[in-house]
């Protein structure tokens, strides 16, 4: 398997090995609290790994969610934010997430898309 | 120049121009902010992708939801490994505080997937990232390569025998979520 940079040293870190931006995953540690002083370089790399475990779990637990309501409502294949609130609620190891989900409901808003998805689903 | 006018507008000066009119050089700044909280939405865009059936679609209220909570998981698992460091006296919080910190958490499931992309990352397939990925970690030199530099400050000693894994590289399956 070969990628361009990988002998240069260049790689990116978009295209690396790691999903997500180890930088970034860096600052989040960081923010978490004030006794976080330094990080071995390990670090990152565990949680760009084990982000994409989080996030494949909440997703996946969310759409098993979503069709299981499917059979009771209208069928629709778009995941939302309510399929990963409840499945953060479902899930006992998510417990540490429930005030996220039930504190910012009205954080972002997207009537108009979710309309927009919810009228394509419409017709069965 | 051109201060009180507001019809005169100058892009290029930092203050220049009316509030009214220069809304537009605020989202550069919030932006900033947004960066340092979050992951990138796309990133987790294709996480989340992966995970679903090919007809799945993703709302985007759905995954700026699982943005935040990604950042909620990070400062959680941190914040435990960060005690844990604190209480043996030890100032970097390094990959073993990280994995205690899961499993003392519940999420037992991710140990051995990560214990597995450690020791493929360990072994050295990842040359060109492993100058990136670096970070704090200070090089002494003499050039040992990703193998043995790591075995000295990252043998798992709280009886998570890492040891065992090495040498597998096979792809790992998703655990613990059907």
């Amino acid at each position: 398997m070969r990628q361009a940079g990988a002998y240069s040293g260049i790689l990116s870190r978009k295209t690396g090995p790691h999903s997500l931006p180890l930088a970034r995953i860096k600052k989040i540690m960081k923010k978490s609290s004030d006794d976080v002083k330094m990080i071995s370089g390990e670090a990152p790399i565990v949680f760009s790994k084990a982000c994409e475990l989080f996030i494949e779990e909440l997703t996946k637990r969310a759409w098993i969610i979503m069709t299981n309501n499917n059979m009771h409502e209208k069928r629709r294949s778009t995941l939302q934010k309510d399929d990963v609130a409840s499945a953060i609620i479902a899930t006992d190891v998510f417990d540490f997430l429930v005030n996220l989900v039930s504190n910012t409901t009205h954080d972002h808003n997207n009537c108009e898309e979710l309309n927009d998805e919810e009228s394509r689903q419409d017709s069965p | 120049m051109a201060d009180g006018q507001g019809s005169s507008r100058s892009p290029a000066s930092p203050n220049g121009g009316g509030s009214h009119e220069s809304g537009g050089d605020q989202s550069p700044r919030s932006n900033v902010r947004e960066q340092d909280r979050f992951l990138p939405i796309a990133n987790i865009s294709r996480i989340m992708k992966k995970a679903l059936p090919a007809n799945g679609k993703i709302a985007k209220d759905a995954k700026e939801t699982v943005q935040e909570c990604v950042s909620e998981f990070i400062s959680f698992i941190t914040s435990e490994a960060s005690d844990k460091c604190q209480r043996e006296k030890r100032k970097t919080i390094n990959g073993d505080d990280l994995l205690w910190a899961m499993a003392t958490l519940g999420f037992e499931d991710y140990i051995e997937p990560l214990k597995v992309y450690l020791a493929r990352y360990r072994e050295g397939d990842t040359k060109g990232t492993s100058k990136a990925a670096d970070g704090s970690t200070k090089r002494d030199g003499m050039q040992p390569g990703p193998n043995s530099q790591l075995a000295h400050q990252g043998s798992y000693s709280q009886g998570m025998n890492y040891g065992n894994s090495q040498g597998q590289h096979m792809m790992v399956p998703m655990q613990g979520t059907e």
